[in-house]
């Protein structure tokens, strides 16, 4: 088998037209900022029917050259990703093979697209979001990744190869290399090369997402979950809770994160149970929180109260005790028919919870201290209502929109975190393809062989990108209307 | 009239472009302002009166722009001018002055710098000069101790001072145009009173034209020589002051007119009466007239056929209306007056407050706790009854302790000292948590603002649920949504509106379903604090009918905390006014509306602004604000801005607190005035013979 280049055969006669238009598109950009400096700013045109029209003069003119040649731009890089599903194996090389391994997320994307923008109108905050470019393509971005994991880690989809068998003789060997014959995958190439123990770096990168994708967003909520409802009485009550509670949260902010990793893995600690005990009392903080959450709003009618948080506070108890106990550590008291499960990160769990949840809590405070002053608190006091009904039903709702912008930036720093964690090897198996360890792997041949750092390092950058937009999205929309 | 207008707005026609469509907020808006004249723009929020404000300073924002007509200022067209002439006019020629005074406040920098920076710039003066133009003014708006105030920052001053520094700060470049809009909205109506005075006379000192944009008709009366009123974009009727609130020619001017009660007549000869329906969103404006969709003339076929000009008013000097039919209208036919329903006689006391005190610890240092502990004394010795269907106002300024009096009726704090009787259960102190759930929905509340007295977050019909499910209403959910849209139709809501969200109401609409949720327990006292203030003027009376109706049909007793006299008058049949704390007067409606006065009602009686040609008031300015209540004055409260205090001999107001007096039957007053002087006041307000 010949090895791949990165465009194939088509590149030779797309790749020059791509180069022109991204030139032309790079020298309009240049003009537009230039002739901005000095042009005096043009008042808005309208159209007869009322809608605004585009504006005139030479930046007028720059502006619409601007869109065309952004338009071809997009048009040639979909020809790239297109032109495989028509064209036989290796015609459009590495580039387009990869589209092709990502046909899935592809389809799914463009399936969410088309119905979130359909119905956008019916969908609230989340529709909102489809009326602004910058959230649309963080949201693209993050459901790329999201879409990627589940058809990995599901499906068994897009990736090519076992991400941890090795091939002998690709060590270190180029994007593009042909695997010998015989060995076990989907295509006979590797498409993003070979890392220095021979595995296929394309099956890793996208076998890593599984880890970021389930992970970040699991171990944000149970950090927000502690710093509601931590940050909800402080800001309510005030007082003395509040001064102990923010002092708390200051301690544990200004306390380096790196060495309280360190030290939480470190053999000695774990053998005292900290880490174990800090878990068990982290995580009980959901079960607290959905207890009071509906306690609270149905406890005039026992019957229907009882008949709900039964069941809830049942299956929660048991996910707690299973996530808590652990064999041979200080926590393994359970039989092991009914431990559900050990999670073997535990401790990536409880730093990243640690280290998230006071400033969750700061922020949580602070909108409750501005919300708790509204009329319609008060007039839920006036009728008697009980403290923990008015924060988490009159109160947390209204603080939703600062909260979800703040959630999704917050997976973005978590993300980054796993990323530091498995970067220092804190934790996680050495074989684990998760994007941080896979950067650590590739950092040790940096100067010799760049790619294998290079995808996981994009990878992780792409989706936190695409968390940041989003949140910014979302921040933007929020305030409108 | 020979000389030039300093004002001419001709056909403007504002729009706002959005993403959707085209927002035309003025359309085909003239008017002109003479030397030395002030010009009142009144309408309710919304209608455009701030955009033709902004018109005139060609401040629109990136998507506003002038569609059609001219402004020109002193003759010159002010939408053709350079951007730097723009600049200079607006500096020295033009001043705005806006409702929230912080606004044009630099928060960073001291008073006088703030000032002097104004000539420095615009007149490149010494900095001498300025200094000194800069005491002057702060000398003319009347502040006390000018050379104190250029050295103190903004936030160390009150609203009013603040107001008042706003002032100085346009009058400092002299311009021959000053734009109001709004001016004293955030203020307490004596410290209102008193700067209304304060533009009126610096206005004939500077000869300064004014625009005065308002929704208050009475303080249009008070500073205008001639008004334009708005509605939904348009001018429907503009004239002078007379022609317009004597001679009314347009439907929508008499409508606005009928809502609002005047104390000056007769409450049942000329009842209130609420303009039906809504006020149109710019998109949704109906063809033809725009108040078609409200006006009781409304003729189909005419009045919805297209444009309908201004028209002028023949007989009249530059009085104009726009409408079909103003020369058919029979403008002097009697108020239709529905059938006026009997008021029940007040029932058994249901409430009796019985010397009341509130006091707050204010630690001096917050962070430590230590130090010197301050009392403020936010309510001190209150007593009163209140029986069953009887309405009590509550009058007073900001600060008075009104609200600190309703949170100890609610539960929310509880009392320092003495009792509340609930049917001769004491309930001061019992805070709301140990109440039962009977007491609870016995006493409920109204609040003021309407956009935050619903949970943005729920529907509608949750919230009202959501009472019921407390108070222990209704078997299971089904029997508690019947009842819930009973109450629905009780405060006049469709029964739709049960699954809207509170941001899909108007202002009205959500102070309904705030009463509506109040009366969920079948409430027997309901306290209504300020429930109809941040309302428009024609949506007030609608509210207020509202409550009284359901008053009158479940006995309500309602406690009625508001600070506008005219509406209290209306509603209430007994008054208690208040003043830092203390009660000063109490007694029924006409006892205290008419002579002998506590000396703090008769200021407030005359700060009213009253939208009645007719009446006559005697003119009262309260000198200084307020003071805190941390810090009260010794002896009588009001010895600080007292204007009989000098009556009083030995200085007695200075050194005691007063003792409540017994007047008449039912009325008390706190005032060491002596019976003879009591004797000798006149009337604030008073008809003039016709
Ligand atoms: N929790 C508190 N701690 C200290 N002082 C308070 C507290 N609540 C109210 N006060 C003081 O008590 C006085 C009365 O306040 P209150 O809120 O009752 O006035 P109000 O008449 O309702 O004013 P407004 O019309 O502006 O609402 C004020 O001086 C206020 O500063
Ligand atoms: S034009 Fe017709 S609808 Fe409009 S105000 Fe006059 S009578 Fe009423
Ligand atoms: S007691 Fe004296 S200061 Fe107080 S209100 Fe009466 S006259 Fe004025
Ligand atoms: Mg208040």
């Amino acid at each position: 088998m010949e090895p791949l280049t990165w465009t194939g055969a088509v590149g030779a006669f797309l790749n020059p037209v791509l180069g022109i238009a991204v030139t032309l598109l790079v020298v309009a950009l240049i003009a537009q900022l230039v002739l901005g400096l000095f042009a005096s700013p043009t008042t808005l045109q309208a159209n007869p029917d009322g809608t605004l029209a585009a504006s005139g003069g030479i930046l007028g003119k720059i502006e619409t050259a601007m869109k065309y040649l952004f338009l071809a731009v997009i048009a040639l890089i979909l020809v790239y990703l297109i032109a495989p599903l028509v064209l036989p194996y290796g015609m459009v090389g590495i580039i387009g093979e990869m589209s092709q391994r990502f046909l899935p997320v592809w389809i799914a994307l463009i399936v969410t697209f088309t119905i979130s923008i359909i119905y956008k109108r019916r969908l609230g905050l989340y529709g909102k979001l489809f009326d602004s470019t910058v959230g649309m393509i963080g949201f693209g971005l993050v459901m790329f990744w999201v879409f990627t994991a589940l058809f990995v880690s599901v499906f068994d989809l897009i990736a090519t190869h076992d991400y941890l068998t090795q091939v002998s003789g690709l060590k270190n060997k180029a994007p593009g290399v042909a695997v010998p014959d015989g060995t076990a995958g989907d295509i006979p190439h590797y498409l993003l090369g070979g890392d220095n123990l021979a595995r296929d770096i394309f099956s890793r990168m996208v076998s890593g997402s599984t880890f970021v994708i389930a992970i970040a967003p699991l171990a944000t909520i149970f950090a927000f979950m502690v710093g509601i409802t931590l940050g909800l009485p402080a800001g309510y009550y005030g007082g003395l809770l509040d001064t102990i509670l923010s002092f708390v949260a200051n301690l544990i902010l200004a306390f380096p994160v790196i060495l309280l990793f360190y030290l939480l893995v470190t053999p000695e600690i774990v053998q005292t149970g900290i880490p174990s005990y800090m878990a068990a009392f982290l995580f009980v903080f959901p079960l607290i929180f959905f207890g009071v959450l509906l306690n609270s709003r149905y406890y005039t009618q026992p019957q229907k109260r009882t008949a709900i948080l039964v069941p809830v506070l049942g299956i929660l108890g048991w996910l707690y005790l299973s996530v808590i106990n652990q064999k041979g550590t200080v926590i393994d008291f359970l039989p092991a028919w009914f431990d559900l499960f050990d999670i073997t990160i535990l401790v990536v769990f409880v730093s990243v919870v640690f280290v998230n949840a006071p400033t969750v809590f700061r922020i949580v405070r602070g909108l409750t201290l501005d919300l708790r002053t509204r009329d319609y608190v008060a007039a839920a006091q006036t009728r008697g209502e009980g403290a923990w009904y008015i924060m988490l039903w009159e109160i947390l709702p209204n603080a939703r929109g600062p909260l979800i912008v703040d959630f999704c930036l917050r997976i973005g720093y978590t993300t980054i975190l796993l990323g530091t964690l498995g970067f220092f090897g804190l934790g996680l198996s050495s074989e684990s393809p998760d994007w941080g360890s896979t950067i650590n792997e590739g950092r040790k041949l940096l100067l010799i062989f760049a790619h294998p750092a290079l995808p996981p390092a994009v990878a992780l950058l792409s989706l936190v990108l695409g968390l940041n937009l989003l949140a910014d999205g979302l921040r933007e929309e929020s305030l409108k209307d | 009239m020979t000389d030039q207008p300093i004002l001419e707005i001709d056909k403007l026609s504002i729009s706002f472009f959005t993403r959707l469509r085209e927002i035309p907020a003025v359309m085909d808006f003239s008017a002109t302002v003479m030397p030395g004249e002030a010009l009142g723009l009144v309408g309710e929020s919304g209608c455009g009166k701030s955009t033709v404000a902004l018109g005139v300073m060609q401040d629109l924002g990136v998507n506003g722009r002038i569609v059609g007509g001219s402004i020109k200022f002193k003759g010159e067209d002010l939408c053709e001018m350079s951007p730097e002439r723009l600049r200079d006019i607006r500096g020295s020629e033009i001043a705005m002055i806006y409702q929230e005074p912080m606004a044009s406040l630099n928060p960073a920098m001291k008073i006088g710098k703030q000032l002097m920076e104004v000539p420095m710039i615009h007149e490149g003066v010494s900095e001498k000069e300025a200094y000194a133009r800069a005491l002057e003014v702060v000398t003319d708006v009347k502040l006390p101790d000018p050379e104190r105030m250029l050295k103190s920052y903004p936030h160390q001053l009150s609203g009013g001072q603040q107001q008042r520094i706003v002032i100085a700060m346009a009058l400092m470049s002299k311009p021959s145009l000053l734009i109001l809009d709004e001016p004293t909205t955030a203020l307490d109506v004596t410290v209102e009173a008193a700067v209304v005075e304060l533009v009126k006379d610096l206005g004939k000192k500077y000869g300064t034209s004014m625009l005065f944009i308002s929704h208050n008709l009475g303080l249009v009366l008070e500073t205008c020589d001639r008004i334009c009123v708005m509605y939904s974009g348009e001018a429907v009727e503009r004239g002078s002051i007379a022609d317009v609130f004597d001679e009314m020619q347009h439907p929508y001017t008499q409508a606005l007119f009928r809502s609002i009660p005047l104390p000056g007549a007769d409450k049942n000869a000329r009842p209130l009466v609420a303009i039906p329906g809504n006020f149109p969103l710019p998109h949704e404006r109906p063809d033809g007239c725009n108040f078609g969709p409200r006006c009781d003339y409304f003729e189909a076929g005419r009045c919805d056929a297209g444009f309908i000009p201004m028209e002028p008013v023949p007989g009249n000097d530059r009085h104009q209306s726009r409408c079909l039919k103003f020369q058919e209208i029979d403008w002097n036919a009697p108020i239709q007056v529905s059938d006026t329903k009997e008021k029940p006689e007040p029932g058994p006391v249901v409430l009796k407050m019985d010397n009341l005190k509130k006091y707050y610890e204010v630690a001096a240092n917050a962070l430590f706790g230590g130090g010197d502990k301050k009392v403020v004394k936010a309510n001190e010795t209150l007593s009163f009854e209140a029986r069953e269907s009887e309405t009590l106002a509550i009058v007073g300024e900001s600060g008075c302790g009104k609200s600190t009096f309703a949170k100890v009726l609610m539960g929310l704090e509880t009392a320092t000292d003495g009792a509340i009787l609930l049917d001769n259960q004491s309930i001061g102190s019992t805070a709301i948590e140990d109440r039962d759930t009977k007491t609870v929905a016995d006493i409920q509340m109204v609040f003021q603002n309407p956009f935050d007295t619903l949970n943005p977050s729920m529907t509608v019909g949750r919230q009202i649920m959501r009472a019921l499910e407390i108070f222990g209403v209704g078997a299971n959910d089904a029997e508690r949504r019947a009842r819930m849209l009973e109450l629905l139709d009780l405060v006049k809501l469709p029964r739709a509106f049960a699954d809207r969200m509170p941001r899909q109401l108007s202002g009205g609409q959500k102070q309904r379903v705030g009463i509506a949720r109040a009366f969920a327990g079948d409430a027997r006292i309901v306290v209504a604090d300020e429930p109809v203030s941040a309302l428009d003027v024609s949506v007030q009376a609608a509210v207020t009918d509202l409550l009284m109706e359901i008053q009158r049909e479940h006995k309500t007793t309602l406690l009625f905390i508001s600070h506008d006299l005219s509406i209290v008058r209306y509603l209430s049949d007994r008054v208690m006014v208040m003043y830092l704390g203390h009660v000063v007067e109490l007694g029924s409606t006409d006892q205290v509306f008419s002579p002998p006065y506590h000396p703090y009602t008769e200021a407030l009686l005359s700060a009213v602004p009253i939208a009645d040609t007719s009446v006559k008031k005697k003119h009262i300015v309260l000198e200084g604000d307020i003071p805190s209540a941390m810090n009260p004055p010794s002896g009588c409260p009001f010895q600080t801005r007292c204007g009989w205090k000098s009556k009083v001999a030995g200085g007695l107001c200075e050194k005691e607190v007063p003792p409540v007096r017994m007047l008449a039957e039912g009325h008390q007053i706190k005032c060491h005035l002596s019976d003879a002087e009591l004797a000798e006041m006149e009337p604030v307000i008073q008809i003039a013979a016709e």
